[in-house]
């Protein structure tokens, strides 16, 4: 693991493993894909490497040992969302407009999922973003098209950057749920 | 084989029966999220519920429902549907689904209905509503295409 006292401070330039742990944070925070362990593996902004570990909670169809497509879904909405958060010149909530999702072959069971996407285009309203599932390599299971709005700085909550770059503050959040 | 989606005669004995709630329990991913469906007392129609968890949020800040959630909850709302719809007993493989989110869908009962637009011999399109405090002011709306398959048909 990295030393802690490599972190960079809040504000300045964050390398790829304090975006792989800010993103993480980010993960473990929202409800749903903690209780999934959600993993960010890598993160090189404005690109985003996550793993879904495999748990039966995932099936759609228990007799064939199918992943449900919603999870899938679910996993590109999150994947291309936290790719929104290190692709803008700074963190801003960003809601989902759109998605659409393509689904290639079947996610199959006790095998974890991988999942990368990475933002196309910045603009003042906007982020595109596009994102692809894998569990073997070169077999993409999905692809997704998200389209993300930028509410810009106004309507992002003080102190979010530094709660993203900062443990102690998540920590708390993580405590009571 | 046990009862369940492939057995052919247990799929035919709960489409007669529209049991999709047997259905649903058989669905890993829709029992995590919470999903209930229910007769539309207006309607001859279903109408699918997601309930509040606090699993099920993805925006801390607001809260907020994790919006791959309420898509997931719209695909299994179209699939049910889809089978109890379907002119003969037919397992529909989601395609693609396109979801538009219109409105912030707060951590309160979510419902679904939804359309066939078009069965045809082996695919269907499926567009469905979701909203929270009123049908008339929807929180997303989304349109998937299916493959229908035969049960115990070969993969493909």
């Amino acid at each position: 693991m990295t030393p802690t006292d490599s972190s960079p401070p809040a504000h300045a330039e964050p390398d790829a493993e304090a975006w792989r742990r800010a993103l993480q944070r980010f993960a473990s925070v929202i409800p749903h894909t903690r209780e999934l362990g959600l993993e960010v593996v890598a993160v090189a902004p404005p690109e985003v490497t996550m793993r879904l570990p495999w748990q039966p909670a995932l099936l759609g169809d228990a007799t064939r040992g199918l992943a449900h497509g919603g999870a899938l879904t679910m996993l590109l909405d999150t994947v291309c969302g936290a790719s929104v958060l290190c692709g803008l010149p700074s963190p801003e909530v960003c809601p989902t407009l759109d998605l659409r999702v393509d689904h290639y072959r079947p996610a199959v069971a006790d095998q974890a999922i991988m999942a990368r996407a990475r933002v196309l285009r910045v603009t003042d309203s906007m982020v595109f973003t596009e994102g692809t599932l894998w569990q073997q390599p070169e077999q993409p299971i999905a692809r997704g098209i998200g389209n993300f709005v930028r509410l810009g700085p106004r309507n992002t909550p003080p102190g979010f950057v530094e709660a993203l770059f900062a443990e102690e503050l998540f920590t708390e959040e993580q405590g009571h749920a | 084989m046990p009862e369940g989606f492939h057995d052919v005669a247990w799929l035919e004995r709960t489409r007669a029966q529209s049991d999709v709630a047997a259905w649903l329990a058989l669905v890993p991913y829709a029992q995590h999220i919470g999903i209930d469906v229910t007769q539309d007392p207006r309607g001859d129609g279903l109408i699918f519920l997601l309930r509040p968890q606090e699993r099920n949020i993805g925006n801390v800040l607001l809260p907020a429902l994790h919006g791959g959630v309420v898509a997931a909850f719209m695909e299994t709302a179209a699939t049910l549907d889809l089978m109890l719809a379907a002119r003969e007993p037919r397992l529909p493989r989601i395609v693609d689904v396109s979801i538009d989110y219109l409105r912030t869908a707060r951590v309160v009962p979510t419902h679904a209905r939804c359309a066939l637009l078009r069965e045809g011999r082996r695919l269907a399109n499926v567009q469905v509503t979701a909203w929270q405090a009123q049908e008339t002011e929807p929180v997303a709306t989304a349109r998937l295409h299916f493959v229908l398959a035969p049960p115990q048909g070969p993969d493909a």
